[in-house]
């Protein structure tokens, strides 16, 4: 951890992925940082690299991408792009955590939800047996799942959407981890359950002094969940401003258009 | 699913009703009858025969002796047969079994073949993906009787302690009857194994490229959680599935092994049974074989259904 | 610039991918051009037994259950006969029968697949139904059933043979039938007013070449197999002429003694075997046929 407060520094990350046909440079030398307790909005439309910075910073990369060691992602005292697999493997799930886009397919359909959460805290933590269960239960709870107790033994199938998004939110806290990214976390939700999740996404936040890097195309997302945005477009970040600042005076057109694709219940004199 | 179960023992029930069917047709319709078969060489005055086939009721109407026989079967009576005047039942009985163990075995042996071959070119890719598929296809050259032979050939040359060819009954000496099993399961083995392989390969693969998995390794879990509970478990369904439709079709397979092993199977009866135009023993046998391979097809959709459930919710 | 890496690792290590991806056609075209060789090489020993023989495949000998010499490459069998002369001879009738069944299974297999596919409702049921029956016996059972009961000649082992592979055929046939007939250009050409007949034959046709070309090559490999299986349980053509699948029944009673009666028929097979299954596997890489690579 570096004595400014900074838990997250990544500098001219850039990634390309390789096809049999061509190359295409995903992201293109992106540089920013995430402080402790800071939360932090990442913003643009699809193909802009956002979702394959934040998987290159968690070595999740798709197959095929290539990460150009130049660039640094400097995390708890060490460059996360050098470190072996195993040392990865022990940052995952306990120090970044990661909650992705699709609920439906992101939890494995034989078995049970709480054998999912007990499987990483057996991992990290060295819970097992009936404390890991009680804490499996304890955290379904957190998440706001009714009847945590009867579900623990529940499989996904059992679950709705907005359910299962809770079941891996649960996941990614549940060892308490510094850092969690939030990619596209509620863009397969319905609208209602969207802003139920990022509710509970703010409360979790709050409680814990976690950081958050939230990725969305949606700016109607970060407002009132991050304290500053980065804007993306083919690959670069293209603006970074406070979240007022961003709203009040987007400085890039881009941005702009962003801004104006969100729909208002009613205009307030925000610059169109 | 109990819907789903009803309906394929249903389904179940008419094949198994049309194939034996089929089979008495063929059979009955096909020239040279078991009396002239039983006759062979000797000249025998038309009426002797005749009167023949009076005595086992040959004469009666094609429907006639179909239904009497099915009704008979329907009550676990195969018959008598035509060749050693005793219930069918109580030839082909033991002779199932022993099939039954050798097929099993078989089964056994190709998944532990398969599913690490498949797995290893899964997982390694590159080289060892390649020298799997290379191997795959060379087995898949070399037909079941070959290998057979061949085993026998090599064992007999060089390690003729070995007797390979005296299959001992079970009751009598249990672990020489399970070693003496092993050279032909392995010999009818191999060509499924192939199968088993490219299935297990493709089902890892694509199990692989599956959200959850990502999610697993986001999760920092130990590479070898995510292969057992997160991969294999979800690979392993349609694996079975596979494995059990091989399974099925190896009953075909196990004449031509039962032949080379000296192994007093079903298979052998089957053949026997044709050549000497024994009708009630190739009925029962053919139902047999029919129920075993319906019977395991049935329970490979109703996994697949069990599985699909969990999966589609 | 410094070196990059692939930051991908699945949990199944190690990705060669690229390398992988590079390596495939070529693979193919390797895969084809050998089975091409083998079936070349196939085809010209088969054309050429009679005249490279060395001795007549009948005739028998003093010199029994020997082993390789000057005089008998793959040395004799229990009555003196040349091993290496029987294997030439044998893979003439073996694969006669093998190319005509497989010919007449894929006639059939067009001519039903293309027409339950293209005429389609309730004739496509009905030749589907019929074939599903075949279908359901356990190939080889059905093999063994009907020759048994008919008698062992060529002609049977060819009828029988091609019924057992028609229904497989006709699928592979009928499962593109059905994709082209919803095509565009086909409502074009039909609106024109050409007729059925040619519309089956410029669009459809093609369509169907390639899946066919694979299948047929695989029926080849498992037709190999059920004629030498069938001759091995003694069904198959019979006496005088040699078979790979008798030869190898026969060899059985002696072949400690002379372990090349035995090992000269089985290594036939299997090279037979194996040429129509790399030829279909480089027919299937090279046409890039269906399968999801």
């Amino acid at each position: 951890m570096k004595a400014d407060g900074q838990i997250l520094r990544v500098h001219d990350l850039k990634a390309s992925i390789v096809s049999r046909s061509q190359t295409v440079e995903a992201v293109k030398g992106v540089t920013f940082d995430i402080k402790r307790g800071e939360s932090v909005g990442f913003v643009g439309e699809s193909g802009c690299g956002k979702s394959v910075t934040a998987r290159a910073i968690m070595r999740l990369a798709p197959e095929g991408t290539r990460v150009d060691l130049g660039g640094t992602v400097q995390f708890g005292g060490r460059n996360l792009l050098t470190v072996s697999e195993a040392e990865m493997r022990d940052i995952r799930g306990r120090r970044i955590a990661m909650v992705f886009q699709d609920p439906l397919t992101s939890l494995n359909p034989v078995i049970t939800v709480g054998a999912q959460i007990e499987d990483i805290l057996r991992r990290h933590t060295g819970l097992s047996g009936h404390a890991a269960r009680e804490r499996v239960i304890e955290l379904l709870a957190q998440v706001g799942i009714p009847f945590p107790a009867r579900r623990v033994d529940d499989y996904p199938h059992q679950f709705s959407g907005g359910m299962r998004q809770r079941v891996l939110i649960a996941i990614a806290i549940s060892c308490d981890p510094d850092l969690l990214i939030a990619d596209e976390p509620t863009t397969a939700l319905d609208v209602t359950v969207q802003a139920q999740i990022l509710r509970l996404l703010l409360r979790l936040r709050e409680e814990r002094g976690m950081s958050l890097m939230l990725i969305t195309h949606d700016f109607g997302v970060v407002a009132g969940m991050v304290e500053r945005v980065n804007v993306m477009y083919g690959g670069r970040i293209v603006e970074t401003a406070g979240i007022d600042e961003i709203f009040r005076a987007p400085a890039h057109e881009y941005t702009r258009a962003l801004l104006d694709a969100v729909p208002r219940l009613h205009r307030d004199g925000v610059s169109p | 699913m109990k819907r789903v179960i009803v309906v394929r023992s249903m389904w179940m029930g008419a094949i198994l009703l049309g194939v034996s069917f089929v089979a008495f047709v063929l059979m009955r319709a096909l020239p040279g009858d078991f009396v002239l078969a039983a006759a062979g060489a000797q000249m025998l005055q038309p009426d002797v025969l005749d009167a023949m086939r009076r005595d086992l009721g040959l004469d009666r109407p094609l429907i006639e002796q179909y239904l009497s026989w099915l009704g008979a079967a329907l009550h676990g009576d195969f018959g008598t047969s035509f060749v050693t005047r005793q219930p069918v039942l109580h030839e082909l009985w033991p002779r199932f079994l022993v099939t039954l163990e050798l097929t099993l075995t078989a089964a056994a042996i190709a998944l532990v073949m398969g599913v690490s071959t498949g797995l290893a070119s899964a997982r390694f890719r590159g080289a060892a993906d390649w020298i799997v598929r290379l191997y795959n296809g060379f087995i898949l050259a070399v037909p079941n009787f070959v290998v057979g032979t061949l085993i026998v050939l090599l064992v007999g040359l060089y390690f003729p302690e070995l007797a390979v060819l005296s299959y001992v009954p079970f009751r009598d000496d249990p672990l020489g009857n399970v070693s003496g099993m092993f050279l032909p399961a392995f010999a009818l083995a191999l060509a499924i194994s192939v199968t088993i392989s490219e299935n297990t390969r493709a089902a890892v693969l694509e199990v692989s490229n599956q959200d959850f998995v990502m999610v697993a390794r986001a999760k920092g879990l130990l590479p070898r959680t995510i292969l057992w509970n997160y991969l294999m478990r979800n690979a392993l369904t349609p694996i079975i599935t596979v494995t059990g439709l091989q399974v099925a079709t190896l009953l075909g397979g196990s004449i031509l092994v039962e032949t080379i092993f000296a192994i007093p199977g079903m298979g052998q009866y089957l053949f026997d049974s044709i050549t000497s135009r024994d009708y009630p023993a190739i009925q029962a046998i053919v139902l047999v074989a029919a129920a075993c391979v319906v019977f395991v097809n049935t329970l490979a959709d109703i996994a697949y259904a069990h599985a699909d459930a969990r999966v589609e919710a | 610039m410094s070196e990059a890496a692939t930051t991908n690792e699945p949990a199944i290590a190690g990705s060669r991918s690229a390398v992988a991806r590079r390596a495939r056609p070529s693979a193919g075209r390797l895969l084809l051009g050998l089975g091409l060789a083998m079936l070349a090489i196939l085809v010209l020993v088969t054309l050429l037994a009679p005249l490279i023989a060395p001795y007549d495949p009948s005739a028998t000998s003093p010199n029994s259950l020997e082993g390789s010499s000057p005089q008998h490459w793959l040395g004799t069998d229990a009555i003196g006969r040349d091993v290496l002369s029987r294997i030439l001879i044998g893979g003439r009738t073996t694969l006669f029968v093998t190319f005509t069944s497989v010919a007449f299974a894929l006639v059939a297999g067009l001519v039903l697949g293309l027409v339950s596919g293209y005429v389609g409702s309730w004739v496509d049921e009905a030749i589907m139904r019929v074939l599903d029956v075949v279908f359901a016996f356990p190939v080889f059972l059905l093999a063994i059933a009907v020759v048994a009961a008919l008698g062992p000649t060529v002609p049977n082992l060819i009828l029988t043979i091609a019924i057992v592979y028609t229904p497989a055929m006709s699928r592979v046939v009928r499962a593109p039938v059905l994709s082209v007939k919803k095509w565009d250009h086909v409502e074009a050409a039909r609106s024109v007013g050409m007729s059925e007949f040619r519309i089956v034959i410029r669009h459809v046709l093609p369509m169907v070449v390639s899946p066919i070309v694979v299948a047929t090559s695989l029926t080849l490999a498992q037709t190999i197999f059920t004629v030498t299986a069938l001759s091995f349980l003694g069904l198959g053509p019979p006496p005088p002429d040699p078979n790979w699948g008798g030869m190898l029944a026969d060899a059985r009673q002696f072949m400690e003694l002379a372990p090349l009666t035995v090992v000269g028929p089985a290594v036939a097979i299997v090279f037979a075997t194996l040429t129509f299954i790399v030829l279909a596997n480089g027919l299937r890489e090279v046409l890039d046929v269906g399968s999801d690579r």
